[in-house]
C-alpha cells in the first residue's frame, strides 16, 4: 500500500533515532571521564544529564506526527463549523450528492449482483448449460432427450457431471383446495452438478433416484414459508401431488432457485424412466459441471466428440446434433448486460453533472470567502494547508451525501424489482460492504473532482492582495470556469436526454405497431396439468373440449381458444420443414416458426384469414394454416395452399396439409417483424398451455366466474395466473420498461441539475455586476436592453452546450443501436426535441435573473457605493 | 564552572543550530558543545529541545543529514545547511540584529 506512506511526511525510523541519541550519551560519557570520574559514574552521569530517553523520542516522533493529525483533526472541526455556519448550501450540496452518489451506487450495486458476481453456487463459473441443435436450422432447441444426457455423461471426459430437469406444474391438495405448484424433475447426479445441499432434512438416497424406489420431494425455501409457515419439523410429512403421496426429504436454501425463482419443488426423474427411452424425444435442459480447469472450449471440444461417436452408433437420430455450451451465467444475465451498463453510464453522467454544478456552487462560496482565506495567509497558513482545509470541506460533505445516498442504494433490490421483476438475480441485489467501499469510493472522487478546481483557484495567492480590498470588491463578472461548467453540464443533460428520448420514441413505435391480431379483451390463464396426462390424448382432447365448451358458454365471453405460447411475447419454436411434393436444392429450405393453436384462435385473436380456410381439428389427416411471409417466401407466385409438409424435428406430427394463409401477426414479439409462421390445430391441451378468452368488458372482471365455472368441472386442478394479454407484452418489455423509465428519471434530473446550474451562475453574475447595471440605468439604458443582455449570456452558453451535446449524442448513438425499435439513433425529430426542450428550460431559468438584473434600482446601487 | 544559566529565547535556538551547522557538518552533541564553548557556558542547550529542533529543521528542508563516523569513529549522525537553511539564516540573522540593535537601543537610551 505504498499509496498510503504517501499520505504521510517521511520520519525517522526509531532505530536511527536511538543510534543518534546513543551517540550523544557516548560522548557524554567520554567527557565525563576525562574529567575523571569512574566508567560507571561516567555513564550514569552522562544518563541523568541526558534525562528521559523516550520522553525525548516521543518528542522527535512528534516533529512528525503531530502536524498531520492535529491538521486533519483541525480541519475536521472546521468543516464542521463551515457545515453549521451555512446550512443551506451546505444541504443543497449534500442533497445533490445523495441522489448523485445514491443512484450511482444503486445502480452499480445491481451490476455488482447481476453481472460481476458468481452465481450463488459453490464453484458456480464451473457450471455450464449444455445444448444439442440441429445445424439445419437457424434456431436451436436447446433440450436434450435423457437417453442422451446418459450417453454423454458416460462418455465425456472433461465433466464432473452432467444433470438434467424440466419443469411442470402440478396440484398439491392436501390443503383445502388444490393449489397449482411449480415441480421440477431432476435427474440423478443434482447434487453433484449443484453442490448445493438442503438446509433442512438430507439429499435424494440413490434408492429414491432408481426407478420404482421410494418417492421423495425436496421443497423450496419460498414454498416452505409460505405453505409451513416455516415448520421445522416438516421432514418427513407428505405432500399430496397429483394425488400421490411424497414424503418430504428436504428443504433447499432461499439462494437455491433453479431453475427459475417460481420453484417449488424438486422430484428425482429415475434414468430408467420408459419415455425417456426414445432418442428422438427431447425434453431436458442440461447443466453440467466442469472438472477444475477444463475450459468452456475445451468440453466444446471433448462434448463434440462424444457427439460424433453417438452420431455413428445412432445415424438416424443424432447424425444432425451438434452440442453447444455456454457459461450458466452468461445465459443468465447475458440479456441484461447492455441495459445495466446503459444504466451505470447514465448515472454516471449524472454524478458529473452534480459534481460540475458543486463546483459551480463552491467557485463563488470561495470567492465570498476570500476575506477569510486572506486572513489566513497572512496569518502564516501555507498554501497547502488551505487547500486541505477546503478539501476537506468538501470531502465531509460528499462524505454525508453518500451516507445518505446508501439509504437508496439499500432500496435498490425493491426498486429494480417493482421496475422489471423479470430482471435476472434481482433477489441478490443488496446492500454489503462493498457497496459501501463503492460509496466511500465515490465521495473520495467526488471531493477530488468538485474540491480541487475550487480549493486551488481559491487559494490562489494574488487573492491575498484583496485582503487590502473592501467586501465590496471588484469581481470579474464574467467568470469563465463557471461559465465553461455550465456549458458541460448542459452538454451531458443533452445526451443523457437524447438517449431517454430515442428510447420512449421506441416505446411509443411499439405500442403503434401493427400486431397483426388485436390483443384487447383477451383474458389469458393456466390450468394445473402434468405430462403422464399426455399419455391419454383420447381423455385430454375430451378435457379440453369440455374446457372451451364450457368457457365459450360463460355469459361475457365471445371466444375462447388454446395456445402453446402467449402471441406476442418471446415464445421461439423454429423449425425445419420438408415439403413432401419435393423441392429443388437451390430454392431455400423451410424454415418456420411452430405455433401450435386450436382452431378457434384465429377467430378469438381476430387473425385475418386471407385465403383458404381454417386447420380443422379433426381426427382425418393434419392440416396447417401458414402465415402470409410464409407463402410470400416459399411460395412466390404460386400458392400455397395444398401442398404438404413434414416438421423434422417435431416426431409426432406427421405430414399436414397447407390449408389456410393467415395473415402476418407479431407471434415472437412485439419488436420483432413477423417470421414465415405455420400453426398447426393442437387442439389438446398440455403442461404450458395457454387458455385465451376473448370478453366483452375488461377481461379481469371476468376472471373470477371463469375460475368458478372451472371449479365446477374439474374440482382437481387449479386455475392460475389470469392476466390480460397485454400484461405479457409489459412483462416481456420490462427490462425495456426499466431502461426507458430510469434513462428518463436520470435524464429529467440532469436538466433540473442543469437548469439550477445555468439560474445559479447568471444570478452570481446579475449579484457581481449590480452596480455596473445601477450605473447604465442611471445613464439611461432601457431595462429591455438589460434583460435581454443577461437573457443572452445564458442562453448563448446553453446553446454551445446543445452543440456541443448533440455531438457527444451522436457519438454515444451506437451504444443504443440494439436497444431501439422503430426508431433510429440519428432519429431528427427526437433530437430537435430535445434540444428544443432544453433551449426552453435554460431560457426560463435565464430568465428569472435576467429580469431581476434589471429591476435593480441606480439609486439604491449607487447610494450603496 | 559559571552557575548562571540563561535560557534561550523562544525562537533563537534554532537560529543558533543553523548557525553552528552553517560551519561545517556537525552532530548533534557538536552542536551542544559548541554553543556551550561560543557562549561561554552562559547558554547551555537541553537536548530535550535540541533534537526536536533538529528534526523539525531537518523536516522543513533547512538541514540536510547524514551518518558517518565522528572523531573516534563512532557513528553518528552529522547535519549540515541546505540551499534553503542558508537563506532562512541570514533572514533570521538580519531580524535578529535589527531586533538585537533595537533592544540595545532602547535599553542605552532609557538609562
Amino acid at each position: 500500500m505504498s499509496w498510503w506512506k504517501s499520505l504521510f511526511p517521511k520520519r525517522a525510523s526509531d532505530a536511527q533515532m536511538n543510534s543518534e541519541l546513543r551517540f550523544h550519551i557516548d560522548e557524554l560519557t567520554d567527557e565525563n571521564i576525562a574529567a575523571g570520574m569512574s566508567p560507571g559514574e561516567a555513564r550514569r552521569r552522562a544518563l541523568l544529564e541526558f534525562g528521559g530517553q523516550e520522553k525525548f523520542k516521543e518528542e522527535v516522533r512528534d516533529v512528525y506526527r503531530i502536524r498531520i493529525l492535529d491538521a486533519t483533526v483541525s480541519n475536521l472541526k472546521s468543516a464542521f463549523r463551515f457545515i453549521r455556519k451555512s446550512p443551506t448550501f451546505s444541504a443543497a450540496i449534500i442533497l445533490t450528492l445523495a441522489l448523485a452518489i445514491g443512484a450511482n451506487s444503486a445502480v452499480f450495486s445491481a451490476i455488482d449482483a447481476i453481472l460481476l458476481r458468481a452465481l450463488p453456487f459453490p464453484d458456480a463459473d464451473q457450471l455450464v448449460r449444455v445444448d444439442q441443435y440441429n445445424q439445419k436450422t437457424s434456431s436451436p432447441l436447446h433440450l436434450v432427450a435423457p437417453v442422451r444426457l446418459e450417453d454423454w455423461n458416460r462418455l465425456n471426459s472433461t465433466f464432473q457431471a452432467l444433470t438434467g430437469y424440466y419443469s411442470e406444474d402440478v396440484s398439491e391438495s392436501t390443503g383445502s383446495l388444490p393449489e397449482r405448484i411449480t415441480r421440477a424433475w431432476v435427474s440423478p447426479r443434482f447434487y453433484q452438478v449443484w453442490a448445493v445441499s438442503p438446509v433442512l432434512g438430507r439429499e435424494f438416497t440413490p434408492d429414491e433416484e432408481t426407478l420404482n424406489g421410494p418417492a421423495a420431494v425436496l421443497i423450496s425455501d419460498r414454498f416452505w414459508r409460505r405453505r409451513f409457515n416455516a415448520d421445522p419439523n416438516i421432514i418427513g410429512k407428505n405432500l399430496r401431488l397429483d394425488d400421490h403421496l411424497t414424503p418430504i426429504a428436504g428443504v433447499m436454501p432461499p439462494s437455491f432457485l433453479f431453475p427459475n425463482r417460481e420453484v417449488d419443488l424438486w422430484c428425482p426423474i429415475p434414468a430408467g424412466f420408459s419415455y425417456g427411452q426414445a432418442r428422438a424425444n427431447n425434453w431436458f435442459t442440461v447443466i453440467g459441471r466442469l472438472k477444475s480447469g477444463v475450459t468452456v472450449a475445451q468440453a466444446r471440444a471433448n462434448l463434440a466428440t462424444v457427439q460424433a461417436q453417438l452420431a455413428r452408433q445412432f445415424p438416424k437420430t443424432d447424425a444432425e446434433l451438434s452440442v453447444d455450451i455456454e457459461p450458466l451465467k452468461e445465459l443468465t444475465i447475458a440479456d441484461s448486460r447492455r441495459s445495466l451498463w446503459l444504466l451505470f453510464g447514465s448515472v454516471t453522467l449524472l454524478l458529473f453533472i452534480a459534481c460540475t454544478n458543486i463546483v459551480a456552487l463552491l467557485l463563488s462560496r470561495s470567492a465570498q470567502r476570500q476575506h477569510e482565506i486572506s486572513v489566513r495567509f497572512s496569518l502564516g497558513a501555507s498554501r497547502g494547508a488551505l487547500v486541505a482545509q477546503l478539501l476537506t470541506e468538501t470531502f465531509l460533505l460528499a462524505l454525508i451525501g453518500s451516507g445518505l445516498g446508501l439509504f437508496l442504494a439499500a432500496a435498490a433490490s425493491d426498486i429494480f424489482r417493482s421496475l422489471a421483476a423479470e430482471l435476472p438475480r434481482v433477489e441478490e441485489i443488496h446492500l454489503d460492504a462493498r457497496i459501501v467501499v463503492y460509496s466511500l469510493a465515490c465521495s473520495v472522487v467526488v471531493t477530488l473532482l468538485c474540491g480541487l478546481v475550487p480549493a486551488v483557484r481559491g487559494t490562489r495567492r494574488s487573492l491575498s492582495a484583496s485582503l487590502a480590498q473592501s467586501g465590496r470588491s471588484q469581481v470579474s463578472g464574467r467568470n469563465p470556469l463557471q461559465w465553461l461548467l455550465v456549458g458541460i453540464q448542459v452538454a451531458l443533460a443533452v445526451t443523457l436526454l437524447a438517449g431517454a428520448g430515442l428510447l420512449l420514441r421506441s416505446f411509443q413505435q411499439l405500442g403503434r405497431v401493427s400486431r397483426g391480431f388485436d390483443s384487447s379483451h383477451i383474458l389469458t390463464f393456466e390450468l394445473s396439468m402434468n405430462w403422464g396426462e399426455t399419455g391419454d390424448m383420447k381423455k385430454l382432447r375430451q378435457f379440453t373440449d369440455r374446457i372451451l365448451e364450457t368457457l365459450r358458454a360463460t355469459p361475457g365471453v365471445d371466444a375462447a381458444a388454446i395456445s402453446v405460447g402467449v402471441p406476442g411475447a418471446p415464445f421461439r419454436y423454429e423449425t425445419e420443414l420438408k415439403l413432401l411434393e419435393g423441392r429443388a436444392e437451390t430454392e431455400p429450405k423451410l424454415i418456420a416458426e411452430n405455433r401450435f393453436v386450436s382452431a378457434s384462435y384465429f377467430a378469438t385473436m381476430r387473425i385475418l384469414l386471407l385465403a383458404g380456410e381454417v386447420c380443422r381439428e379433426t381426427d382425418g389427416p393434419p392440416t396447417l394454416v401458414v402465415n402470409r411471409t410464409f407463402a410470400d417466401n416459399y411460395f412466390p407466385g404460386s400458392t400455397a395452399i395444398g401442398h404438404h409438409v413434414q416438421s423434422l424435428n417435431l416426431g409426432y406430427s406427421g405430414p399436414a396439409e397447407i390449408v389456410g394463409i393467415s395473415g402476418d401477426a407479431r407471434e415472437t414479439g412485439l419488436d420483432r417483424a413477423p417470421v414465415p409462421t405455420a400453426y398447426w390445430c393442437a387442439p389438446v391441451a398440455e403442461p404450458g398451455t395457454f387458455f385465451l378468452v376473448r370478453t366483452r368488458n375488461a377481461p379481469m372482471t371476468m376472471a373470477e366466474t371463469i375460475r368458478r365455472q372451472i371449479h365446477d368441472i374439474e374440482p382437481q386442478r387449479s386455475v392460475y395466473d389470469f392476466a390480460p394479454l397485454e400484461q405479457h407484452f409489459s412483462d416481456a418489455l420490462a427490462e425495456n420498461r426499466l431502461r426507458t423509465i430510469l434513462l428518463t428519471f436520470f435524464a429529467a434530473t440532469a436538466l433540473s441539475l442543469a437548469c439550477i446550474g445555468v439560474y445559479g451562475t447568471l444570478s452570481y453574475s446579475v449579484n457581481v455586476r449590480q452596480r455596473e447595471v445601477g450605473l447604465r440605468l442611471a445613464l439611461g439604458a432601457l431595462r429591455g436592453q438589460i434583460v435581454k443582455q443577461f437573457l443572452w449570456q445564458g442562453l448563448a452558453v446553453c446553446i454551445l452546450g446543445c452543440v456541443a451535446g448533440f455531438a457527444l449524442a451522436a457519438a454515444s448513438s451506437r451504444l443504443l443501436a440494439g436497444l431501439l425499435y422503430g426508431v433510429s439513433p440519428s432519429d431528427v425529430p427526437t433530437l430537435s426535441a430535445v434540444i428544443l426542450l432544453v433551449l426552453v428550460v435554460a431560457a426560463a431559468a435565464s430568465l428569472i435573473p435576467a429580469i431581476r438584473a434589471s429591476r435593480v434600482d441606480p439609486m439604491q446601487v449607487l447610494r450603496d457605493e | 564552572m559559571p552557575t548562571e544559566k540563561s535560557d534561550l529565547l523562544q525562537g533563537t535556538l534554532d537560529m543558533l543550530i543553523l548557525k553552528i551547522v552553517a560551519l561545517g557538518p556537525v552532530h548533534g552533541y557538536g552542536i551542544s558543545m559548541r554553543i556551550r564553548q561560543i557562549s561561554k557556558e552562559v547558554l547551555q542547550v537541553q537536548q530535550g529541545s535540541l533534537y526536536p529542533a533538529l528534526h523539525r529543521l531537518e523536516k522543513r528542508g533547512w538541514l540536510a543529514a547524514e551518518w558517518g563516523a565522528s572523531d573516534k569513529g563512532r557513528q553518528a549522525k552529522f547535519y549540515k545547511l541546505s540551499a534553503k537553511g542558508r537563506k532562512q539564516l541570514e533572514s533570521e540573522e538580519s531580524n535578529w540584529n535589527r531586533l538585537a540593535g533595537a533592544v540595545a537601543n532602547i535599553m542605552q537610551t532609557a538609562q
